[in-house]
């Protein structure tokens, strides 16, 4: 009982000290609470995954047995797998295609509709960035039906024009293409928001200046639109290349990366390796060699962009 | 002859602009009307545009033969309850690196802004290990907590804090606010508009979400509606038994509160997504 009492006493002061000792700190103190869950989720999370990912990618393992140490396999593997050399082919045209086919029509449609003569330019706004927001999956599945080889729209409208049906989504030859529209369809508007968005930043009166210079349009556009749009066309740059390179869902959905895998991406085929076969040492390894791609690829678009010089 | 070229020249330009539209809004009309269509008329030749009647046991089938309810509900759960939590974290930690002069701020924006460029593909096993280890598989909470608190979200809200004048958040300080009564009712108010850009995006990102749910989720009943959907497809392996009527009744069930809400908060996404990209 006594004991009791003698205890709590000098709890109860310490307590009215930790409080003002608080409030004394919590300036210093609430900022790196602020931040801790990100750190905290990270760590979990992020960092955690990372560092187990470098592990595994030195080990076989199918998730249940025990894992064994195998040096560096898995990466003499990555050179010599044929299925991966297909697979970065295709990545390189999808992101090929993105970075010098989709990426420029985004740029021709965000300048068409910025030009002054244009009516309705909200609408259509609106209706060209539409796709960007609706699932891939939901959307994939529409085009399925239109590639459809037998009663697609796409065929016999190929058909109404006389010519041949096309095999979309079983021929090698296709399949590729097939997913590149459902990209193009997907993409083309969610790039020209950011061109679009560069566009209205360029000031008026820098046109103005230009026609009383006696400049054209096209030197305009030249002189004027591209070199004020560097620093939007390199960020499009960057995040076209990101995003294409890692691209999932539409192969996934389309054509399941094939025929005979000549549509697969790196994405599906990491899926395929860790999720399917078990493979989640080699996994491991072929998600490395996807962050090196892309991380080679983004740092030489800075590089050829010139980031670096100007800063 | 200008104003003559000036003519064709708009002509073209419109009937580009509007070609171009039809294209984009095509594959949404044929899915809608699609819908309403049997699976045998759709790929009937030739091919018809509007359904000679309208079919609407597609959607019936979807909530009586299919738990399309259930994924519905739990699409919906997922991406309100993530986009709640990154609406907070995201928030409190960008107050935090935008507000706060504190050591190690430099090094720790570093690490946050390093984590962006490393792809999902490479954490993608092992966190599938840990998720496993943990017992979280076909868990809500391992689709929503690895995202809880993104790097591009915080870096967003950081970006809109140099719009808040630190002499305010000063002033409650000295009426005797503590720091988190600061955020709450100072910063959180003051930082609305940047909050809707962000919650559009994390809404859409939860609800259109897909490989991540596809590798947690086992069983059929906790499926999110894009999962439920390739599953459908694929369970009819995209042959003759493959239910399209049904299946693109779905997906028109899928998109539209994603449309619904892009139409809504067309300006909010926008401005989110250009924030950081011009004058970045």
């Amino acid at each position: 009982m006594n004991v009791t009492v003698a205890a709590s006493a000098p709890k109860r002061s310490n307590l009215h000290q930790r409080g003002s000792w608080w409030e004394r700190h919590q300036r210093t103190l609430s900022p790196y609470l602020f931040i801790a869950p990100f750190y905290i989720l990270f760590f979990v999370f992020f960092l955690g995954p990372v560092l187990f990912a470098i592990l595994l990618s030195f080990q076989s393992w199918n998730g249940i047995d025990p894992m064994h140490f195998v040096g560096l396999d898995n990466f003499t593997e990555l050179a010599t797998d044929p299925v991966l050399r297909k697979t970065l082919v295709n990545t390189a045209v999808y992101s090929g295609a993105s970075l010098f086919v989709i990426s420029p029509l985004s740029f021709l449609l965000a300048v068409a509709l910025n030009a002054g003569m244009v009516r309705g330019k909200g609408l259509l706004r609106t209706i060209y960035f539409t796709p960007i927001v609706t699932s891939s999956v939901a959307i994939a599945i529409v085009f399925l039906v239109l590639y459809n080889q037998r009663s697609g729209l796409f065929n016999q409208v190929l058909s109404a024009l006389g010519s041949e049906p096309i095999n979309w989504l079983g021929s090698r030859d296709w399949s590729k293409v097939a997913v590149l529209g459902l990209m193009t369809w997907r993409w083309m508007g969610f790039n020209a928001i950011y061109f679009l968005a560069g566009l209205q930043t360029i000031p008026v009166s820098l046109y103005e200046a230009a026609v009383v210079d006696g400049a054209n349009q096209w030197q305009s556009f030249r002189h004027i639109t591209i070199p004020m749009l560097r620093p939007v066309i390199l960020f499009v740059a960057v995040i076209v290349l990101i995003g294409s390179a890692q691209i999932f869902e539409e192969p996934y959905m389309l054509t399941s990366g094939g025929p005979v895998d000549s549509s697969l991406s790196i994405s599906n085929y990491l899926y395929r390796v860790g999720m399917q076969y078990l493979r989640l040492g080699y996994a491991s390894s072929v998600g490395f060699l996807l962050f090196v791609i892309i991380f080679f690829f983004s740092w030489l678009q800075m590089r050829l962009f010139g980031v670096f010089q100007e800063d | 002859m200008s104003n003559r070229w000036n003519f064709i020249y708009a002509t073209l330009l419109h009937l580009l602009l509007l070609t171009g539209a039809l294209l984009t809004l095509l594959p949404f009309l044929w899915m809608v009307l699609g819908s309403f269509k049997t699976t045998t008329e759709i790929f009937r030749l030739p091919l018809v545009f509007l359904p000679q009647e309208w079919y609407f046991q597609n959607y019936i089938d979807l909530f009586v033969t299919r738990p399309f309810a259930g994924w519905y509900r739990n699409s919906g759960v997922i991406a309100f309850v993530q986009t709640l939590a990154v609406l907070f974290f995201s928030s409190l930690a960008g107050f935090g690196f935008g507000k706060y002069e504190f050591r190690g701020r430099g090094f720790l924006f570093t690490v946050l802004i390093a984590s962006m460029i490393i792809p999902f593909g490479v954490i993608l096993i092992p966190l599938y290990v840990l998720v496993n280890k943990l017992g979280m598989l076909d868990t809500y909470a391992a689709l929503i907590m690895p995202f809880m608190a993104p790097a591009f979200g915080i870096f967003m809200m950081k970006q809109f804090m140099s719009s808040i004048p630190s002499e305010l958040l000063d002033a409650a300080r000295i009426d005797g606010s503590s720091e988190f009564g600061i955020y709450w009712r100072i910063v959180v108010p003051l930082l609305r508009p940047a909050l809707g850009a962000l919650a559009v995006f994390t809404f859409l990102g939860a609800w259109n979400s897909f490989l991540w749910p596809l590798i947690i989720l086992r069983d059929i009943g906790r499926y999110t509606l894009p999962v439920g959907l390739a599953t459908l497809q694929a369970l009819g392996g995209g042959g003759a038994k493959t239910e399209y009527g049904m299946i693109l009744a779905g997906a028109t069930l899928v998109s539209l509160p994603v449309i619904t809400l892009f139409l809504l908060m067309q300006r909010q996404f926008i401005a989110g997504l250009t924030l950081g990209s011009v004058k970045g």
